[in-house]
Protein backbone atom coordinates (compact mmCIF):
# COMPACT_ATOMS: atom_id res chain seq x y z
CA UNK A 1 0.00 0.00 0.00
CA UNK A 2 1.26 3.48 -0.85
CA UNK A 3 0.31 6.10 1.72
CA UNK A 4 0.60 9.73 0.70
CA UNK A 5 1.03 11.97 3.74
CA UNK A 6 0.87 15.69 3.15
CA UNK A 7 3.01 18.16 5.05
CA UNK A 8 1.18 21.16 3.56
CA UNK A 9 -2.41 21.70 2.39
CA UNK A 10 -3.31 20.26 -1.04
CA UNK A 11 -6.50 20.06 -3.07
CA UNK A 12 -8.36 16.78 -2.48
CA UNK A 13 -9.27 16.25 -6.12
CA UNK A 14 -5.69 16.70 -7.21
CA UNK A 15 -4.55 14.30 -4.53
CA UNK A 16 -7.09 11.72 -5.71
CA UNK A 17 -5.76 12.04 -9.26
CA UNK A 18 -2.21 11.74 -7.94
CA UNK A 19 -3.13 8.53 -6.09
CA UNK A 20 -4.73 7.07 -9.20
CA UNK A 21 -1.49 7.68 -11.09
CA UNK A 22 0.54 5.88 -8.43
CA UNK A 23 -1.92 3.00 -8.43
CA UNK A 24 -1.62 2.68 -12.21
CA UNK A 25 2.17 2.74 -12.11
CA UNK A 26 2.73 0.17 -9.37
CA UNK A 27 -0.48 -1.84 -9.29
CA UNK A 28 -0.84 -1.45 -5.51
CA UNK A 29 -3.35 0.61 -3.64
CA UNK A 30 -2.56 4.25 -3.00
CA UNK A 31 -4.40 6.62 -0.70
CA UNK A 32 -4.11 9.91 1.07
CA UNK A 33 -3.43 8.97 4.70
CA UNK A 34 -3.75 12.32 6.33
CA UNK A 35 -1.24 15.00 7.09
CA UNK A 36 1.74 15.47 9.38
CA UNK A 37 3.63 18.41 10.79
CA UNK A 38 7.11 19.44 9.77
CA UNK A 39 9.30 19.08 12.89
CA UNK A 40 9.81 22.26 14.81
CA UNK A 41 13.03 24.11 14.10
CA UNK A 42 13.25 23.05 10.44
CA UNK A 43 13.14 25.92 8.02
CA UNK A 44 12.92 26.14 4.26
CA UNK A 45 14.77 24.71 2.38
CA UNK A 46 14.16 21.50 4.29
CA UNK A 47 16.85 18.92 4.90
CA UNK A 48 15.30 15.83 3.30
CA UNK A 49 17.22 13.22 5.28
CA UNK A 50 16.59 14.92 8.58
CA UNK A 51 12.94 15.36 7.73
CA UNK A 52 12.50 11.64 7.04
CA UNK A 53 14.10 10.80 10.36
CA UNK A 54 12.27 13.31 12.50
CA UNK A 55 8.75 13.56 11.17
CA UNK A 56 6.25 12.09 13.64
CA UNK A 57 2.67 10.90 13.65
CA UNK A 58 2.68 8.64 10.61
CA UNK A 59 0.77 5.38 10.96
CA UNK A 60 1.60 2.63 8.50
CA UNK A 61 1.90 -1.13 8.32
CA UNK A 62 5.18 -2.92 7.80
CA UNK A 63 5.01 -3.32 4.01
CA UNK A 64 3.51 0.12 3.39
CA UNK A 65 5.46 2.77 1.55
CA UNK A 66 4.96 6.30 2.82
CA UNK A 67 5.40 9.31 0.53
CA UNK A 68 5.62 12.66 2.29
CA UNK A 69 4.42 15.45 0.03
CA UNK A 70 5.36 19.04 0.60
CA UNK A 71 5.23 22.30 -1.29
CA UNK A 72 8.36 23.64 0.43
CA UNK A 73 11.75 23.43 -1.19
CA UNK A 74 14.29 20.78 -0.25
CA UNK A 75 17.94 21.55 0.33
CA UNK A 76 20.47 20.27 -2.23
CA UNK A 77 22.65 17.54 -0.79
CA UNK A 78 26.40 17.86 -0.54
CA UNK A 79 27.91 14.61 -1.76
CA UNK A 80 31.57 13.61 -2.08
CA UNK A 81 31.47 14.04 -5.84
CA UNK A 82 29.43 17.25 -5.94
CA UNK A 83 26.12 18.87 -5.09
CA UNK A 84 23.00 16.85 -5.88
CA UNK A 85 19.88 18.82 -6.86
CA UNK A 86 17.14 17.43 -4.60
CA UNK A 87 13.50 17.36 -5.53
CA UNK A 88 12.92 14.31 -3.39
CA UNK A 89 14.73 11.76 -1.31
CA UNK A 90 14.13 8.10 -0.49
CA UNK A 91 16.13 5.56 1.45
CA UNK A 92 16.94 2.58 -0.76
CA UNK A 93 14.73 -0.39 0.15
CA UNK A 94 13.19 1.35 3.17
CA UNK A 95 9.66 2.63 3.71
CA UNK A 96 9.73 6.43 3.60
CA UNK A 97 10.32 9.01 0.91
CA UNK A 98 9.83 12.74 0.67
CA UNK A 99 8.89 14.73 -2.42
CA UNK A 100 8.50 18.43 -3.05
CA UNK A 101 6.30 19.95 -5.73
CA UNK A 102 8.53 23.03 -5.90
CA UNK A 103 9.03 25.00 -8.15
CA UNK A 104 5.37 24.38 -9.12
CA UNK A 105 2.58 26.09 -7.19
CA UNK A 106 0.25 23.12 -6.96
CA UNK A 107 -0.05 19.53 -8.12
CA UNK A 108 -2.01 20.40 -11.25
CA UNK A 109 0.47 22.91 -12.64
CA UNK A 110 3.38 20.53 -12.99
CA UNK A 111 1.48 17.29 -12.75
CA UNK A 112 3.57 15.24 -15.21
CA UNK A 113 6.88 16.20 -13.70
CA UNK A 114 5.69 15.73 -10.11
CA UNK A 115 4.22 12.32 -10.89
CA UNK A 116 7.47 11.31 -12.54
CA UNK A 117 9.46 12.38 -9.49
CA UNK A 118 7.03 10.49 -7.26
CA UNK A 119 7.52 7.31 -9.29
CA UNK A 120 11.27 7.80 -8.99
CA UNK A 121 11.20 8.08 -5.21
CA UNK A 122 8.79 5.18 -4.75
CA UNK A 123 10.90 3.10 -7.15
CA UNK A 124 13.89 3.72 -4.90
CA UNK A 125 11.86 2.41 -1.98
CA UNK A 126 11.26 -0.74 -4.02
CA UNK A 127 15.03 -1.12 -4.59
CA UNK A 128 15.23 0.18 -8.15
CA UNK A 129 18.48 1.80 -9.18
CA UNK A 130 18.87 4.64 -11.63
CA UNK A 131 18.12 3.63 -15.18
CA UNK A 132 19.88 4.25 -18.49
CA UNK A 133 16.70 4.87 -20.45
CA UNK A 134 15.84 8.60 -20.61
CA UNK A 135 12.12 7.76 -20.97
CA UNK A 136 12.07 5.81 -17.70
CA UNK A 137 11.13 7.50 -14.45
CA UNK A 138 14.21 5.97 -12.81
CA UNK A 139 16.51 8.07 -15.01
CA UNK A 140 18.58 10.48 -12.86
CA UNK A 141 16.12 13.25 -11.95
CA UNK A 142 18.51 16.20 -12.31
CA UNK A 143 18.93 15.74 -16.06
CA UNK A 144 17.33 18.48 -18.20
CA UNK A 145 14.98 16.11 -20.05
CA UNK A 146 13.62 14.43 -16.93
CA UNK A 147 10.69 16.78 -16.40
CA UNK A 148 9.54 16.48 -20.00
CA UNK A 149 9.04 12.71 -19.89
CA UNK A 150 5.94 10.70 -19.04
CA UNK A 151 5.40 9.06 -15.68
CA UNK A 152 6.23 5.53 -16.82
CA UNK A 153 8.88 2.88 -16.23
CA UNK A 154 10.96 1.09 -18.82
CA UNK A 155 10.34 -2.65 -19.22
CA UNK A 156 13.27 -3.63 -17.03
CA UNK A 157 12.35 -1.34 -14.14
CA UNK A 158 8.65 -2.20 -14.35
CA UNK A 159 9.35 -5.93 -14.20
CA UNK A 160 11.80 -5.47 -11.34
CA UNK A 161 9.37 -3.37 -9.33
CA UNK A 162 6.58 -5.90 -9.93
CA UNK A 163 8.89 -8.66 -8.73
CA UNK A 164 9.77 -6.73 -5.58
CA UNK A 165 6.12 -6.01 -4.87
CA UNK A 166 5.21 -9.66 -5.35
CA UNK A 167 7.99 -10.70 -2.95
CA UNK A 168 6.80 -8.16 -0.39
CA UNK A 169 3.22 -9.47 -0.64
CA UNK A 170 4.30 -13.09 -0.17
CA UNK B 1 45.02 -11.72 -7.53
CA UNK B 2 42.18 -9.49 -6.48
CA UNK B 3 43.09 -6.06 -5.28
CA UNK B 4 43.49 -5.60 -1.54
CA UNK B 5 43.68 -9.28 -0.69
CA UNK B 6 47.45 -9.83 -0.53
CA UNK B 7 47.54 -10.16 3.24
CA UNK B 8 44.08 -10.43 4.71
CA UNK B 9 43.82 -10.63 8.47
CA UNK B 10 40.19 -10.88 9.37
CA UNK B 11 38.59 -10.32 12.75
CA UNK B 12 35.04 -10.68 13.92
CA UNK B 13 33.10 -7.51 13.04
CA UNK B 14 35.21 -6.62 10.00
CA UNK B 15 33.40 -5.54 6.88
CA UNK B 16 34.48 -7.41 3.78
CA UNK B 17 33.38 -7.64 0.17
CA UNK B 18 32.55 -11.07 -1.24
CA UNK B 19 32.80 -11.06 -5.06
CA UNK B 20 29.43 -10.99 -6.78
CA UNK B 21 27.63 -10.99 -3.40
CA UNK B 22 28.35 -7.61 -1.88
CA UNK B 23 29.31 -6.25 1.48
CA UNK B 24 29.40 -8.80 4.31
CA UNK B 25 30.31 -8.62 7.96
CA UNK B 26 32.50 -11.27 9.56
CA UNK B 27 30.24 -12.93 12.12
CA UNK B 28 32.55 -15.61 13.49
CA UNK B 29 35.88 -17.33 12.98
CA UNK B 30 35.85 -20.82 14.44
CA UNK B 31 37.37 -24.25 14.03
CA UNK B 32 35.16 -27.07 12.82
CA UNK B 33 35.83 -30.70 12.14
CA UNK B 34 34.89 -31.77 8.65
CA UNK B 35 35.57 -35.30 7.38
CA UNK B 36 38.12 -35.88 10.10
CA UNK B 37 39.99 -32.65 9.44
CA UNK B 38 39.85 -29.61 11.63
CA UNK B 39 39.45 -26.49 9.51
CA UNK B 40 39.13 -22.83 10.42
CA UNK B 41 35.99 -21.33 8.94
CA UNK B 42 35.17 -17.69 8.50
CA UNK B 43 31.43 -17.07 8.80
CA UNK B 44 30.20 -14.00 6.96
CA UNK B 45 26.76 -12.45 6.97
CA UNK B 46 25.64 -10.40 4.01
CA UNK B 47 24.52 -6.98 5.19
CA UNK B 48 21.83 -6.60 2.57
CA UNK B 49 19.67 -9.54 3.54
CA UNK B 50 21.50 -11.43 6.29
CA UNK B 51 22.46 -14.44 4.15
CA UNK B 52 25.24 -16.47 5.80
CA UNK B 53 28.24 -17.99 4.06
CA UNK B 54 31.06 -20.04 5.63
CA UNK B 55 34.41 -20.14 3.89
CA UNK B 56 37.55 -22.07 4.93
CA UNK B 57 40.19 -19.55 5.91
CA UNK B 58 42.62 -20.97 3.39
CA UNK B 59 40.23 -20.19 0.54
CA UNK B 60 39.50 -16.60 1.49
CA UNK B 61 42.13 -15.06 -0.75
CA UNK B 62 41.60 -17.36 -3.72
CA UNK B 63 37.87 -16.60 -3.69
CA UNK B 64 38.63 -12.89 -3.81
CA UNK B 65 37.25 -11.79 -0.47
CA UNK B 66 38.76 -8.43 0.46
CA UNK B 67 38.22 -5.59 2.86
CA UNK B 68 35.85 -2.77 1.97
CA UNK B 69 37.46 -0.02 -0.10
CA UNK B 70 38.71 3.11 1.62
CA UNK B 71 37.43 6.65 0.92
CA UNK B 72 40.64 7.26 -1.04
CA UNK B 73 39.78 4.31 -3.29
CA UNK B 74 36.32 5.77 -3.82
CA UNK B 75 37.88 9.07 -4.90
CA UNK B 76 39.86 7.14 -7.49
CA UNK B 77 36.65 5.52 -8.67
CA UNK B 78 35.06 8.95 -9.13
CA UNK B 79 38.08 10.08 -11.12
CA UNK B 80 37.86 6.98 -13.28
CA UNK B 81 34.14 7.44 -13.89
CA UNK B 82 34.70 11.08 -14.75
CA UNK B 83 37.33 10.26 -17.38
CA UNK B 84 36.32 9.57 -20.94
CA UNK B 85 38.84 6.84 -21.53
CA UNK B 86 37.04 3.56 -21.14
CA UNK B 87 35.10 2.32 -24.15
CA UNK B 88 33.40 -1.04 -24.13
CA UNK B 89 34.39 -3.60 -26.72
CA UNK B 90 31.91 -3.73 -29.58
CA UNK B 91 32.47 -7.45 -29.94
CA UNK B 92 29.82 -8.83 -27.60
CA UNK B 93 31.68 -12.07 -26.88
CA UNK B 94 34.85 -10.27 -25.88
CA UNK B 95 32.84 -7.78 -23.85
CA UNK B 96 30.91 -10.48 -22.01
CA UNK B 97 34.11 -12.35 -21.17
CA UNK B 98 35.84 -9.23 -19.90
CA UNK B 99 32.88 -8.15 -17.81
CA UNK B 100 32.46 -11.62 -16.32
CA UNK B 101 36.13 -11.64 -15.32
CA UNK B 102 35.78 -8.24 -13.69
CA UNK B 103 32.72 -9.33 -11.74
CA UNK B 104 34.34 -12.57 -10.60
CA UNK B 105 37.50 -10.86 -9.42
CA UNK B 106 35.36 -8.58 -7.30
CA UNK B 107 37.55 -5.46 -7.23
CA UNK B 108 35.81 -2.11 -6.87
CA UNK B 109 37.63 -0.79 -9.92
CA UNK B 110 36.37 -3.78 -11.91
CA UNK B 111 32.80 -2.96 -10.90
CA UNK B 112 33.29 0.65 -11.92
CA UNK B 113 34.71 -0.49 -15.26
CA UNK B 114 31.65 -2.64 -15.94
CA UNK B 115 29.28 0.19 -15.03
CA UNK B 116 31.16 2.79 -17.01
CA UNK B 117 31.67 0.56 -20.05
CA UNK B 118 28.03 -0.44 -20.31
CA UNK B 119 26.84 3.08 -19.60
CA UNK B 120 28.96 4.44 -22.45
CA UNK B 121 27.79 1.61 -24.70
CA UNK B 122 24.17 2.50 -23.92
CA UNK B 123 24.85 5.91 -25.41
CA UNK B 124 25.44 4.14 -28.71
CA UNK B 125 22.54 1.68 -28.56
CA UNK B 126 20.17 0.22 -25.97
CA UNK B 127 21.64 -2.63 -23.95
CA UNK B 128 20.33 -6.16 -24.49
CA UNK B 129 18.51 -7.75 -21.57
CA UNK B 130 21.42 -9.78 -20.24
CA UNK B 131 23.75 -6.83 -20.24
CA UNK B 132 21.08 -4.65 -18.67
CA UNK B 133 20.88 -7.17 -15.83
CA UNK B 134 24.65 -7.25 -15.57
CA UNK B 135 24.71 -3.46 -15.45
CA UNK B 136 22.14 -3.47 -12.68
CA UNK B 137 24.07 -6.07 -10.67
CA UNK B 138 27.36 -4.22 -11.06
CA UNK B 139 25.72 -0.93 -10.14
CA UNK B 140 24.12 -2.49 -7.06
CA UNK B 141 27.43 -3.91 -5.85
CA UNK B 142 29.26 -0.66 -6.56
CA UNK B 143 26.65 1.45 -4.79
CA UNK B 144 26.60 -0.76 -1.70
CA UNK B 145 30.39 -0.73 -1.46
CA UNK B 146 30.64 3.03 -1.93
CA UNK B 147 27.97 3.47 0.73
CA UNK B 148 29.90 1.19 3.08
CA UNK B 149 33.19 2.93 2.35
CA UNK B 150 31.83 6.43 2.91
CA UNK B 151 29.44 5.47 5.70
CA UNK B 152 26.51 7.09 3.94
CA UNK B 153 23.06 6.04 2.76
CA UNK B 154 22.87 4.00 -0.40
CA UNK B 155 20.70 6.61 -2.10
CA UNK B 156 23.42 9.20 -1.49
CA UNK B 157 26.10 6.82 -2.73
CA UNK B 158 24.18 6.19 -5.92
CA UNK B 159 23.58 9.89 -6.48
CA UNK B 160 27.26 10.62 -5.92
CA UNK B 161 28.15 8.09 -8.61
CA UNK B 162 25.52 9.38 -11.00
CA UNK B 163 26.48 13.00 -10.56
CA UNK B 164 29.75 11.95 -12.16
CA UNK B 165 28.19 9.77 -14.84
CA UNK B 166 25.26 12.11 -15.60
CA UNK B 167 26.48 15.62 -14.74
CA UNK B 168 23.60 17.97 -13.76
CA UNK B 169 22.38 20.23 -16.53
CA UNK B 170 23.88 18.10 -19.29
CA UNK B 171 22.27 15.55 -21.55
CA UNK B 172 24.13 12.38 -22.34
CA UNK B 173 26.07 12.56 -25.57
CA UNK B 174 25.13 10.45 -28.57
CA UNK B 175 27.95 8.08 -29.47
CA UNK B 176 28.91 6.72 -32.85
CA UNK B 177 30.41 3.34 -33.65
CA UNK B 178 33.57 5.10 -34.84
CA UNK B 179 34.31 6.21 -31.28
CA UNK B 180 34.48 2.60 -30.18
CA UNK B 181 36.92 1.54 -32.90
CA UNK B 182 40.20 0.34 -31.45
CA UNK B 183 43.31 1.64 -33.20
CA UNK B 184 45.44 -1.20 -34.55
CA UNK B 185 42.88 -3.78 -33.57
CA UNK B 186 41.41 -6.52 -35.68
CA UNK B 187 38.61 -5.93 -38.09
CA UNK B 188 35.53 -4.93 -36.25
CA UNK B 189 32.76 -7.26 -37.21
CA UNK B 190 30.16 -5.00 -35.63
CA UNK B 191 31.07 -1.98 -37.72
CA UNK B 192 27.98 -1.65 -39.80
CA UNK B 193 29.41 1.11 -41.94
CA UNK B 194 32.04 -1.19 -43.33
CA UNK B 195 31.85 -3.80 -46.02
CA UNK B 196 30.12 -6.63 -44.17
CA UNK B 197 30.33 -9.43 -46.70
CA UNK B 198 32.76 -8.02 -49.17
CA UNK B 199 29.89 -6.89 -51.34
CA UNK B 200 31.34 -3.49 -52.03
CA UNK B 201 34.65 -4.72 -53.34
CA UNK B 202 35.09 -6.20 -56.77
CA UNK B 203 35.45 -9.71 -55.45
CA UNK B 204 32.09 -11.02 -56.52
CA UNK B 205 32.39 -9.74 -60.08
CA UNK B 206 28.72 -9.62 -60.75
CA UNK B 207 27.94 -9.54 -64.47
CA UNK B 208 27.48 -6.03 -65.64
CA UNK B 209 25.47 -4.75 -68.54
CA UNK B 210 28.50 -3.18 -70.08
CA UNK B 211 30.81 -5.27 -72.16
CA UNK B 212 34.18 -6.02 -70.63
CA UNK B 213 37.17 -4.15 -72.09
CA UNK B 214 38.88 -5.92 -74.99
CA UNK B 215 42.24 -7.23 -73.74
CA UNK B 216 42.31 -10.80 -74.95
CA UNK B 217 46.06 -11.25 -75.35
CA UNK B 218 47.07 -9.69 -72.10
CA UNK B 219 44.49 -11.65 -70.26
CA UNK B 220 45.56 -14.93 -71.75
CA UNK B 221 49.22 -14.20 -71.08
CA UNK B 222 48.43 -13.28 -67.53
CA UNK B 223 46.46 -16.43 -67.08
CA UNK B 224 49.32 -18.46 -68.47
CA UNK B 225 51.74 -16.77 -66.15
CA UNK B 226 49.47 -17.43 -63.25
CA UNK B 227 49.25 -21.06 -64.19
CA UNK B 228 53.00 -21.39 -64.46
CA UNK B 229 54.04 -19.59 -61.37
CA UNK B 230 50.79 -19.78 -59.54
CA UNK B 231 52.14 -21.28 -56.38
CA UNK B 232 55.07 -18.88 -56.19
CA UNK B 233 52.81 -15.94 -56.79
CA UNK B 234 50.46 -17.19 -54.15
CA UNK B 235 53.29 -17.38 -51.65
CA UNK B 236 54.61 -13.95 -52.48
CA UNK B 237 51.30 -12.14 -52.58
CA UNK B 238 49.66 -11.21 -49.31
CA UNK B 239 46.85 -13.56 -48.47
CA UNK B 240 43.43 -12.16 -49.10
CA UNK B 241 40.63 -12.96 -46.76
CA UNK B 242 37.30 -14.24 -47.87
CA UNK B 243 36.13 -15.92 -51.01
CA UNK B 244 38.63 -16.04 -53.88
CA UNK B 245 37.66 -13.97 -56.91
CA UNK B 246 35.93 -15.79 -59.73
CA UNK B 247 37.62 -16.22 -63.03
CA UNK B 248 36.54 -13.60 -65.50
CA UNK B 249 34.62 -14.89 -68.53
CA UNK B 250 36.30 -14.81 -71.91
CA UNK B 251 35.52 -12.01 -74.25
CA UNK B 252 32.77 -12.75 -76.65
CA UNK B 253 31.24 -15.34 -74.46
CA UNK B 254 27.80 -14.55 -73.18
CA UNK B 255 27.80 -13.23 -69.69
CA UNK B 256 26.89 -15.97 -67.30
CA UNK B 257 23.40 -15.77 -65.92
CA UNK B 258 23.32 -14.68 -62.30
CA UNK B 259 23.49 -17.68 -60.00
CA UNK B 260 20.17 -18.56 -58.48
CA UNK B 261 20.09 -19.29 -54.82
CA UNK B 262 18.32 -22.17 -53.14
CA UNK B 263 17.80 -25.81 -54.11
CA UNK B 264 18.64 -26.60 -57.74
CA UNK B 265 15.66 -27.71 -59.87
CA UNK B 266 15.11 -31.46 -60.35
CA UNK B 267 16.52 -32.85 -63.59
CA UNK B 268 13.83 -33.38 -66.19
CA UNK B 269 13.32 -36.99 -67.36
CA UNK B 270 14.88 -37.70 -70.70
CA UNK B 271 12.43 -37.65 -73.55
CA UNK B 272 12.35 -41.17 -74.98
CA UNK B 273 9.19 -41.02 -76.99
CA UNK B 274 9.03 -39.59 -80.40
CA UNK B 275 8.23 -36.00 -80.95
CA UNK B 276 4.69 -36.74 -82.10
CA UNK B 277 3.80 -38.76 -79.03
CA UNK B 278 1.47 -37.24 -76.49
CA UNK B 279 3.10 -35.91 -73.43
CA UNK B 280 2.77 -38.14 -70.38
CA UNK B 281 -0.19 -37.28 -68.18
CA UNK B 282 0.80 -35.76 -64.90
CA UNK B 283 0.98 -38.29 -62.08
CA UNK B 284 -2.08 -38.23 -59.88
CA UNK B 285 -1.58 -38.50 -56.19
CA UNK B 286 -3.49 -40.76 -53.85
CA UNK B 287 -5.03 -44.26 -54.24
CA UNK B 288 -5.29 -45.50 -57.83
CA UNK B 289 -8.89 -45.88 -59.11
CA UNK B 290 -10.44 -49.38 -59.20
CA UNK B 291 -10.33 -51.19 -62.48
CA UNK B 292 -13.61 -50.81 -64.42
CA UNK B 293 -15.31 -53.95 -65.76
CA UNK B 294 -15.05 -54.46 -69.51
CA UNK B 295 -17.76 -52.59 -71.43
CA UNK B 296 -18.77 -55.46 -73.74
CA UNK B 297 -20.03 -57.74 -70.95
CA UNK B 298 -23.50 -57.42 -69.44
CA UNK B 299 -23.37 -55.32 -66.43
CA UNK B 300 -23.21 -57.54 -63.36
CA UNK B 301 -25.71 -56.94 -60.57
CA UNK B 302 -24.22 -54.81 -57.95
CA UNK B 303 -23.12 -56.85 -54.98
CA UNK B 304 -25.38 -56.55 -51.97
CA UNK B 305 -23.84 -54.40 -49.28
CA UNK B 306 -22.12 -56.42 -46.61
CA UNK B 307 -24.15 -56.67 -43.46
CA UNK B 308 -22.36 -56.17 -40.26
CA UNK B 309 -22.79 -58.24 -37.12
CA UNK B 310 -23.52 -61.90 -36.52
CA UNK B 311 -24.77 -63.85 -39.55
CA UNK B 312 -28.45 -65.00 -39.24
CA UNK B 313 -29.09 -68.51 -37.99
CA UNK B 314 -29.74 -71.12 -40.58
CA UNK B 315 -33.52 -71.87 -40.84
CA UNK B 316 -34.58 -75.47 -40.13
CA UNK B 317 -35.65 -77.52 -43.11
CA UNK B 318 -39.42 -77.22 -43.89
CA UNK B 319 -39.78 -80.87 -44.95
CA UNK B 320 -39.95 -82.12 -41.39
Amino acid sequence: MIRVVTLDPFDDKQLAKFNRTLYTAFGVGSEHSGSAEVPAGMSEPLDAEKLLDEVKGIRAYKDDKVLLLTSRKLKDRDLPSGKAPTSGFARYGKDRAVLTIAPFKDLETGYKAIARHALHQLGTLWELHHCLDPRCSMYPPWTPSFNQGDHIFCTFCREKSEQKIRLAKS
Amino acid sequence: MPEGSAALQLQVGDRVVYPNQGVCRVAAIDVKEVAGQSLTFVTMRREEDGAVVMVPQGKIISIGVRKVASPADVEEIYAFLRSDSDKADLDWKQRARTNLDRMTQGGILGLAEVVKGLQVLSELRPLPTKERELYDNARHLLVSEVAAALGTAEANAEDSIDIVLFPPGKERPKRTAAEFARPGGDEDDMDLDGDLMGLEGGELDLPSDEEPPAEPEEESSEEGAEEEGGEEAAEDAPKKRGRPPKAKPDEGAEPAAPKKRGRPPKPKPEVVAAEGAEPAAPKKRGRPPKAKPPEGDTPAEPAAPKKRGRPPKAKPAEDE
